[in-house]
């Protein structure tokens, strides 16, 4: 599964800020990701508790924030979102667009101490 | 008990693999290794491609296979039939490779005495575009066979790659394929790609993509 490597790469990103900054716990971990992002929010959350398991993050709770793929019209600027509109501006039915959010995989916080 | 505090990380999960990828880049130059990252579907033609490259090149430079698998050895085993030195990895189930698993295959093959090194990598058109594995060079595999409609539905790997090979050529006849239609969907999509039709059956095309290979090791220190 491909969501099982992406929540180990957090795992081993967070883990590294913990000892960087000399965290004891970790309460939460809050990620960012965009709708056209290689990951499915779904499955990370199905997939974190077993990432996790006998891990010093086994009782970490997820948080995801999803980032919608909204796009920018290049000839009337309208921003949209581009998958629910089918890459169609909805005001002037142009097609140019300028893509502005969606591709995002971002580790935004944790909230530790 | 300390009170809990919230830490702004904003880090691109990316941006990690991409450091490791470049280690990896720097690594391999330092050996003069060059390394490409071949993609494709299951089934494209990618290791009968390899095996003809590599009886092709073996006297004029070492060649080096890291086979990406969800299971098996067979791969590597025919690559080696062939004259290359091959390692096996085992993915388990994974569907890509990231830079950290391809470091982990470098270390295993040894490169050091490697010209050129393939990573060939699980079969899956889309999620190993979307990681640096530290190759100099990308490049995808596509078979007739397969389409000429795939550029339409796999957007993404056709415009990240540096070169398509469109392989099994010599059963175009027996498909509903279009060479002109499968490269103007190509090149709409990514308009520096270079692409060479071959059947490593008839040996039709291949010189073309030797050719490329050899500039690309020459051109490596």
């Amino acid at each position: 599964m491909h969501e099982l490597g992406i929540v180990f790469e957090v795992i081993k990103v967070v883990d590294g800020f913990v000892k960087e900054n000399k965290l004891t716990k970790v309460d939460k971990i809050v990620l960012e990701i965009g709708e056209l992002s290689q990951a499915i929010p779904r499955f990370i959350e199905e997939c974190y508790p077993a990432a996790v398991d006998e891990t010093d993050y086994k009782e970490t709770k997820l948080e995801i924030i999803s980032l919608p793929a909204n796009g920018e019209c290049n000839i009337c600027q309208e921003v949209y979102n581009i998958i629910s509109n089918r890459k169609v501006c909805p005001k002037c039915d142009g097609q140019d667009f300028k893509l502005i959010s969606g591709q995002e995989f971002n580790i935004k916080e944790i909230v530790a101490y | 008990m300390g009170e809990f505090k919230v830490f702004t990380i904003k880090k691109n999960i990316n941006e990690d693999n991409k450091k490791v990828a470049d280690e990896t880049r720097e690594y391999l130059k330092s050996h003069n290794t060059y390394l490409i990252n071949v993609m494709s579907s299951p089934g494209s033609g990618k290791t009968s491609t390899l095996v003809a490259t590599i009886e092709a090149l073996k006297n004029e430079m070492n060649i080096g296979v890291i086979e990406a698998d969800v299971d098996s050895d067979v791969d590597a085993e025919a690559v080696e039939n062939a004259g290359a030195r091959a390692v096996q990895m085992h993915t388990g189930g994974l569907c890509h490779l990231d830079a950290t698993m391809t470091r982990a295959g470098i270390d295993q093959l040894e490169v050091e005495d490697l010209d050129l090194v393939f990573l060939e990598n699980i079969g899956n058109l889309i999620c190993p575009v979307g990681y640096d594995t530290g190759a100099m060079k990308n490049i995808a595999v596509l078979s007739v066979p397969e389409g000429d409609d795939k550029p339409l539905k796999y957007p993404k790997i056709f415009g990240k790659v540096d070169v398509l090979i469109v392989s099994k050529i010599d059963v175009m006849e027996h498909f509903d394929f279009e060479m002109e239609r499968l490269k103007e969907r190509v090149l709409k999509l990514n308009k520096d790609i270079k692409i060479i039709p071959i059947s490593s059956k008839t040996g039709e095309g291949v010189e073309a993509w030797l050719n490329w290979i050899k500039e690309q090791v020459k051109g490596r220190s």
